[in-house]
């Protein structure tokens, strides 16, 4: 069984049936054409997005529901055609696709963030991704994930 | 600088930019510049910004902290 090694879980196996594929790769990293996800119990419910070329390369993504209950993400034809998906209608997410925004630690001052104006959609069923760039989002590159509140010590 | 369709401006000395078509709130505009310089969408340039910060590895500590947070219950309505 081929073995990776990860940026954040050490070595693990994997199975040429978990590797998706980016054609485009990702913005920033055009040359980064196939990922797998990795979960792990106890960092629920974040995914992995671990490049199998470059083993320092993993995008810590939150599932889009879990950033926003309502969000609709808009695929236009260009996008359908490339993710391989039925033309004419939105696919739904979680069954159609996997739609994930990419986390951003941030820094000192400005708390994590997830681009919830370009989130990681792929087709679950053929196991082609590719990051979506909405026009007209009324969504945030950087919408803060702890929303309105302070990271305070535990007391 | 108000322009009409078919009428253009130019930015420095060799770039030009012609708009193109006017629908609604749509505006087509051509863009003549030099090869060296990208022409991209905005929120294309600040998604790629975005995810080379993104590919920092993050601190577990602060990956543990935001999974407590994801998985605090949701403060409950008055």
């Amino acid at each position: 069984m081929p073995q990776i090694r990860t940026a954040y879980f050490g070595e693990l196996d994997y199975t040429d049936g978990t590797v998706f594929q980016f054609p485009y790769g990702l913005p920033g990293f055009e040359r980064e054409h196939a990922f797998v996800f990795l979960q792990q119990p106890h960092t629920q419910p974040l995914l992995f997005l671990q490049s199998l070329g470059s083993s320092h390369l993993c995008f810590i993504l939150l599932p889009i529901l879990v950033a926003d209950a309502n969000y609709r993400v808009n695929l236009d034809a260009e996008d359908l055609a490339a993710l391989h998906l039925a033309p004419g209608r939105q696919p739904r997410i979680g069954e159609d696709i996997l739609c994930a925004a990419i986390v951003s630690a941030g820094d000192g001052e400005r708390g994590p963030t997830a681009n919830l104006m370009a989130p990681v959609v792929v087709n679950l069923k053929e196991q082609i991704g590719m990051q979506v760039i909405q026009t007209d989002s009324p969504y945030s590159h950087r919408q803060p994930i702890l929303a309105g509140e302070e990271l305070a010590p535990c007391s | 600088m108000k322009r009409r369709a078919g009428e253009s401006f130019t930015i420095g000395d060799e770039i030009e930019v012609e708009v193109l078509e006017v629908a609604g709130s749509r505006v087509k505009l051509g863009i003549v510049a030099p090869e060296s310089i990208a022409i991209v969408r905005k929120e294309a340039r600040v998604t790629r910004e975005e995810n080379i910060t993104a590919a920092r590895p993050m601190d577990p500590e602060a990956i543990a902290a935001l999974v407590h947070h994801l998985w605090r219950p949701a403060k409950t309505q008055p």
